[in-house]
């Protein structure tokens, strides 16, 4: 058996300016052990180093710390914000995590294998083989009735909720309806109660028992938390006061012509509003079939604007 | 549709930059020479924000962000990130520091002298406006003291303890690898006293001097006195694998030290930073003197400074509401439209005058 001589050069990696997926290896460790955490303990905060990446906090550095440790040079990554690809700090983020894995990208949902995103969750059913890295501003749904963190972090370890159902009910009491708009509190795992981040009420029965993984992570705010597949996602509600989602069920899309989704409002200047939808990947996608293209549609959560239990 | 027009988004990204850059024009290595040599306490201010002592890089990062503090640091702490974290320093003992600025407020003299140094403390700011009209502003040459100070002093609260007038810390023995580290694990409070200084050591100035001016202003409870601060630089002390210690090169380094009277004794805040900055300095020491006992989100409660000091957190936070908001906001829209149409409204707050107007 012949040896080959060996030195500090056969031995080690040739020198790069970064590492694979910019972090370096301790960083991800601790990434793939706060996100284990998250998966074991669903819904719950779990605080992590967070270290500063090549964008501005409050950008997604939270969202993008998840895709760079997850990233493989074979994973199709699709990059949403406010539902739009062509959004300028999505296509921001879609380049850099291009440039720094080398991995191939897509604006068609059904083709992601992993899809950062900020605000939205694709109108296209997600599959097991999916992940889904939701971008957090702030992660803490306690806000709102309590500022601290060390105070909240103490409310979610005794499942200290009562001031937050307080705070629904006097919204109900004041305006006739919980007036909470994106970002509706939900128990998840019939424990915890998280933010599901900005996402419109319409797409937070998406998350309830879904087939995917979908990790939420705030970089600025140092906090990752997960909901795992097939996990219970409940909208906090009064047993007489229903969850409301938008009503956009019978809003038209003005430039693909689908129906029943989530849209954006297009102020027009004789005072109406036009609409377009918000998922804008599916829009074209919609678009491309109306003049013959052949594309492929995914099954959707809504169908015929009425979420599918 | 504005800035989210279909598939526009990645030219008019890259265009934009283009447009900031070039009105800053070619990057050379003179140029981040003379920003080097011509503002050393920016790049001081620059370097203890980004909590990375290297002042070519902290004048290269001004340069790349025009001069942006929040972007230079913002570039500073990625690159930073990438960077492995190959050994710990010996600590530095007060007494070891090479010092060129000292003062107390505390005492007329101090063993080992009061040391002014180099300040502006005392300058008339008056703008030399003739360099403008053509005049060159060259400074008087120093006159050097006939006994040099002592370049090695011993610390004033070294002198208070030994006169039972100041309750000194305890040394601390954690071992090096093990104390905390706030680039490498997240605060949580209450934080460890490691957490708490390296937090404010590269916390924004501006906002630390915001919430250590409230307390002095008295928001806080102690008010502070400069026991002393001092600008100096110290020996990076590192130990060879196979044993030996050697000084691995010499960082500036500020630090300042209050005090406040509790009771029958001296209270003590402390700050220390990489680089020369005393108004961070100061202030970050006050908000730790005042920390004890603060109630929960006043402005010294170590949770409150800790997160609204962080500079590169906070900036990040408040540009990012720049960026479409529109899915929250229909969001948000949706709700009050359907409560307005059932007619009820949320009923008016009163609103107080202050009692003197």
């Amino acid at each position: 058996m012949s040896v080959t001589p060996q030195s500090l050069k056969t031995l080690s990696r040739a020198w790069e300016p970064m590492s694979y997926g910019f972090l370096d290896a301790s960083a991800k460790r601790e990434m793939r052990r706060k996100m284990i955490k998250a998966v074991a303990v669903p819904g719950c905060q779990m605080p992590y180093a967070s270290r500063e990446v090549p964008m501005a906090r409050g950008w997604g550095t939270g969202g993008l710390q998840v895709s760079l440790t997850l990233i493989r040079p074979n994973m199709r990554i699709k990059v949403i914000d406010q539902g739009a690809d062509d959004s300028v700090n999505a296509a921001s983020i879609r380049h850099f995590l291009a440039r720094v894995s080398g991995a191939p990208t897509t604006l068609d949902t059904l083709q992601a294998d992993l899809i950062q995103s900020r605000h939205r969750i694709p109108e296209e059913k997600l599959n097991e083989d999916q992940i889904l890295v939701l971008q957090v501003p702030n992660p803490e749904p306690l806000r709102p009735v309590q500022p601290n963190m060390s105070v909240a972090r103490q409310m979610h370890a005794d499942a200290d909720y009562g001031r937050m159902w307080l705070q629904l009910y006097e919204q109900i009491v004041r305006s006739g309806r919980v007036m909470q708009g994106a970002s509706y509190p939900s128990m998840v795992n019939g424990r915890h109660v998280m933010t599901p981040s900005p996402i419109p009420r319409w797409d937070v029965p998406k998350l309830n028992m879904a087939q995917h993984l979908t990790i939420l992570s705030a970089g600025r705010e140092k906090r990752i938390f997960a909901v795992p597949p097939y996990t219970r996602v409940e909208p906090l509600v009064f047993d007489d006061v229903p969850y409301k989602v938008e009503e956009h069920h019978d809003l038209t899309c003005s430039r693909s012509g689908a129906k029943g989704f989530f849209m954006n409002e297009i102020p027009q200047e004789d005072g109406s509003s036009a609409y377009e939808l918000s998922d804008s990947g599916f829009g074209v996608k919609h678009i491309q079939q109306g003049i013959g293209d052949a594309v492929t549609l995914g099954k959707t959560w809504y169908e015929n604007g009425e979420m599918v239990e | 549709m504005a800035y989210v027009a279909t598939r526009g988004g990645e030219q008019a990204i890259e265009q934009a930059e283009r447009l900031f850059r070039a009105e800053m024009g070619e990057i050379t290595p003179e140029r981040v020479a003379e920003i080097k040599t011509a503002l050393p306490y920016l790049i001081d201010r620059v370097m203890g924000e980004a909590s990375l002592y290297d002042e070519d890089l902290a004048a290269l990062a001004l340069a790349q962000a025009g001069g942006d503090l929040y972007e230079a640091v913002l570039l500073l702490r990625a690159w930073r990130t990438t960077q492995p974290r190959l050994h710990v320093a010996r600590p530095i003992d007060q007494g070891t520091l090479f010092t060129h600025r000292r003062i107390s407020a505390a005492f007329k003299d101090i063993p080992g002298g009061q040391v002014l140094g180099p300040t502006l403390d005392y300058s008339h700011r008056i703008i030399a406006t003739d360099v403008l009209e053509g005049a060159r502003y060259i400074p008087d040459p120093v006159t050097p003291a006939a006994t040099p100070a002592p370049a090695r002093q011993p610390s004033v609260a070294a002198w208070q303890a030994e006169n039972d007038l100041v309750e000194m810390p305890g040394f601390d023995e954690t071992a090096p690898e093990d104390i905390p580290d706030v680039t490498r694990e997240p605060v949580l409070f209450p934080a460890t006293r490691a957490h708490r200084l390296q937090s404010l050591a590269r916390a924004d100035t501006g906002a630390t001097l915001a919430l250590g001016y409230a307390a002095m202003r008295g928001y806080g409870q102690a008010h502070p006195t400069v026991n002393e601060l001092r600008l100096c630089e110290a020996e990076i002390i590192v130990t060879h694998p196979r044993g030996t210690a050697f000084s691995a090169g010499r960082v500036k380094v500020s630090q300042a030290e209050v005090v406040s009277k509790k009771g029958n004794t001296l209270e003590l805040g402390f700050a220390a930073t990489l680089g020369w900055n005393e108004v961070k300095c100061i202030s970050a020491a006050t908000l730790d003197l005042n920390s004890k006992g603060a109630l929960k989100g006043s402005p010294t409660e170590e949770e409150f400074y800790l997160y609204h000091t962080e500079g590169v957190e906070s900036s990040g936070f408040c540009i990012h509401f720049k960026l479409p908001h529109y899915v929250t906001f229909q969001s948000s829209l949706d709700a009050m439209r359907s409560a307005k149409k059932t007619g009820k409204t949320a009923e008016k707050t009163s609103t107080s005058k202050e009692p003197a107007q």
